[in-house]
């Protein structure tokens, strides 16, 4: 379930109504208008310096993201009184995992109902949606629906929905105007032309967003710090929250947490927690940013009694995305290493940049499964640890080209000579053959394979029907 | 500093450091392909690496042997002379080690910026010409390969093990002084030198 505020930060004393009035970050994007800004072309994600071209009266208020937290505490404690596990994307925005909600209040009708009268309580003007996944969630929070079919109610979505304005122009060039038919392409045709950015629309229009496949994470990977005496001050308990990011971030490694727990426990034994989600990693930052801001909004929202007596971060990670390779633990590496190969597949497209995993198989080139880098490593075809008869010995040939005629002489079935480009070489030794027999009932040939040596290094070699064929070069 | 760590007996990991720039240098068959992945090894446990397949003919079979984790390997496919440079490029920007075969054609000064940028970024770079050689003084130290002899195979009979590969090593690296080395090689992550078989007085102008 989503439970989303338009344009949360307008929420404030200062926001005139009566006039257009946006908040704007401190990147200079706006990130909210009210309706008479918006009249007035004024929209999310515009640069302040043309938002105020648009509309010259338009009132300007800096963002206050911790402020604006504070203020979204009373939301998110209201729908905990509800049902456990909110979700804090960012003021403004949360979500709710409702799977087993549902059945204590007997179906999702009176769970929303619930969640809506809670959330009234303390403020008005929420839009409830109610989906598998987070983003079916937030689209259905647009329209405050209750989807039965998320598949289908995905498929029914424009393709602006995905909210990627690199793409979306280019899909509707491309006559693709909604998530079903982004959906109905081929996965490969999409990754092959629009990359990773195309990859995760697709995701996202197929609905693999409603998989949550999570990642096990050691249990001792929770960092915290204890005071004593008690923190009093705002201050020195974001500092150390920045301290306590860089270890949660050095513990669990980069590029993972997309949920953090923040965790504090007043003098007096009581323990106040929120999660925090992102649809991206966490950075060290960030962690430190959403911290500070969960522990004004309980200072403002009544304090901690006592004072701090222990800060606690808890990572967590239930999202697919991200998890692409195993990277060391250095977080700059890690990101300097998906950046250079992000910016390779861009120069050479995403067919090309691949790894590989072990597979089964009787020649070299079936026992490697492809697959493009920043996919999910596909589950090996045929089973590695099988014995396959026939397979040829360690060590592989480290060169595998597209099998090529060779003309190879033979004395009495001994191979005597190899021509090698123009020249003819010599047959120092050769050892074999390894015979494929080969899938006689669905017309395949036998093979035999033969290792090759000449002074000018090792070769595979196949024979089959009379022909003989470079398959490998031991280099 | 590589005949102190080759005689020594711990061939590969010392010649991989960041910021160097290696060259091998030798026709296909003569082993160069899985030296270069044995040198990749070492820096890939730790991190992703990148080969830089200009045939596409690698098999990660034998990376894999060689003791690169599957998990740490890229293959980027690149066969066009033109962007191949932007392309290795890019990998050395944000990757520990690269090993790229150079595809006939490329110009000096292509590779000068390279092995600039692999200094710079402090990333390793195995550079593998198709064809013909390496500009002089790019590389700190160039492997040439002069030979290789194959044990195993006798007639039909048992499977090639263990090759002894002769290489010419010179460069910066070795002093300004050609070397001859015989390396062993039995086809996993270790590679042994088995001797030094020469060592003769080079001109300055050497590679």
């Amino acid at each position: 379930m989503c439970v989303w505020f338009p344009s949360w930060p307008l929420r404030r004393p200062d926001a005139p109504s009566d006039e257009p009035c946006q908040v704007v970050g401190p990147d200079g994007m706006v990130t909210a208008a009210n309706a008479l800004a918006v009249a007035a072309g004024v929209r999310v994600g515009m640069p302040r310096r043309r938002a105020e071209t648009l509309c010259p009266a338009v009132a300007t208020l800096p963002a206050d993201p911790g402020a604006e937290a504070a203020a979204f505490e009373a939301v998110a404690r209201a729908v905990e009184t509800v049902a456990p596990g909110v979700e804090v994307a960012e003021p403004g925005l949360l979500f709710l995992d409702v799977s087993g909600a549902v059945r204590y209040y007997g179906g999702e009708e009176p769970l929303v109902a619930c969640v809506a009268r809670a959330v009234r309580e303390v403020a008005a003007g929420a839009r409830l949606g109610l989906a598998d996944g987070p983003f079916a969630a937030r689209a259905a929070a647009e329209g405050e629906t209750m989807v039965a079919d998320t598949e289908g109610f995905i498929a029914g979505l424009d393709i602006a929905t995905l909210g990627v304005s690199e793409i979306v122009d280019t899909f509707r060039w491309l006559g693709i105007s909604t998530l079903g038919d982004l959906a109905a392409l081929p996965r490969e045709a999409v990754a092959s032309r629009f990359g990773r950015i195309g990859l995760e629309a697709y995701r996202l229009a197929s609905g693999e967003d409603r998989e949550v496949s999570p990642r096990s994470l050691p249990q001792d990977v929770a960092v915290e710090e204890r005071f004593d005496p008690p923190l009093r001050d705002l201050e020195q308990a974001a500092f150390a929250a920045k301290s306590l990011a860089h270890r949660l971030l050095e513990a669990v490694g980069p590029g993972i947490p997309h949920l953090v727990v923040v965790e504090a426990m007043s003098a007096a034994g009581e323990v106040r927690s929120r999660t925090w989600r992102s649809a991206d990693p966490f950075t060290e930052g960030e962690i430190a940013e959403r911290v500070r801001w969960q522990l004004r909004a309980w200072v403002e929202g009544g304090g901690i009694p006592g004072g701090m007596a222990r800060l606690r971060l808890v990572p967590g990670d239930r999202s697919d995305s991200g998890r692409q390779m195993c990277f060391g633990e250095d977080a700059a590496s890690e990101v300097g290493a998906r950046r250079a190969l992000a910016r390779a597949q861009v120069l050479v497209g995403p067919d090309a940049v691949l790894q590989a995993v072990p597979q089964g198989g009787r020649e070299p080139g079936e026992r490697v499964r492809w697959h493009r880098w920043g996919e999910p490593a596909p589950q090996p075809v045929h089973d590695p640890k099988a014995p396959w008869p026939g397979r040829l010995p360690d060590p592989a040939p480290a060169l595998v080209p597209p099998p090529c005629r060779v003309e190879v002489e033979w004395d009495d079935g001994f191979p005597v000579r190899i021509r090698l480009g123009s020249r003819w070489e010599e047959v120092r030794n050769w050892a074999g053959p390894w015979r494929r027999t080969g899938r006689w009932w669905d017309g395949e040939q036998h093979a035999d394979r033969y290792q090759i040596v000449t002074s000018a290094g090792a070769f595979l070699c196949e024979v089959r029907e009379g022909d003989c064929y470079l398959v490998g070069i031991y280099d | 500093m590589l005949e102190r760590a080759w005689t020594a007996g711990c061939a590969a990991a010392p010649l991989v450091a960041p910021g160097r720039v290696l060259g091998l240098v030798g026709s296909p068959g003569l082993g160069l392909t899985r030296l270069g992945l044995t040198l990749l090894a070492d820096p890939a446990h730790g991190a992703a690496v990148a080969f830089v397949d200009v045939r596409g003919w690698l098999s990660p079979l034998a990376a894999w042997e060689a003791g690169i984790p599957p998990e740490h390997l890229v293959v980027v496919r690149c066969s066009e002379r033109d962007s191949w440079g932007r392309v290795t490029a890019a990998l050395l920007e944000g990757l520990a080690a690269v090993y790229a075969e150079v595809p006939a054609g490329v110009g000096g000064g292509v590779l000068r910026r390279l092995g600039a940028l692999a200094r710079a970024r402090r990333a390793m770079l195995i550079l593998r010409p198709l064809s013909g050689s390496l500009p002089s003084g790019l590389a700190q130290l160039k492997l040439v390969a002069e030979g290789v002899r194959w044990e195993g195979a006798d007639s039909g009979h048992g499977r090639i093990v263990r090759r002894l590969l002769t290489l010419r090593a010179a460069g910066k690296e070795v002093g300004g002084i050609e070397r001859l080395y015989e390396v062993e090689d039995e086809g996993t992550d270790v590679v042994r030198v088995v001797s030094q078989l020469a060592a003769t007085e080079a001109g300055r102008a050497v590679g």
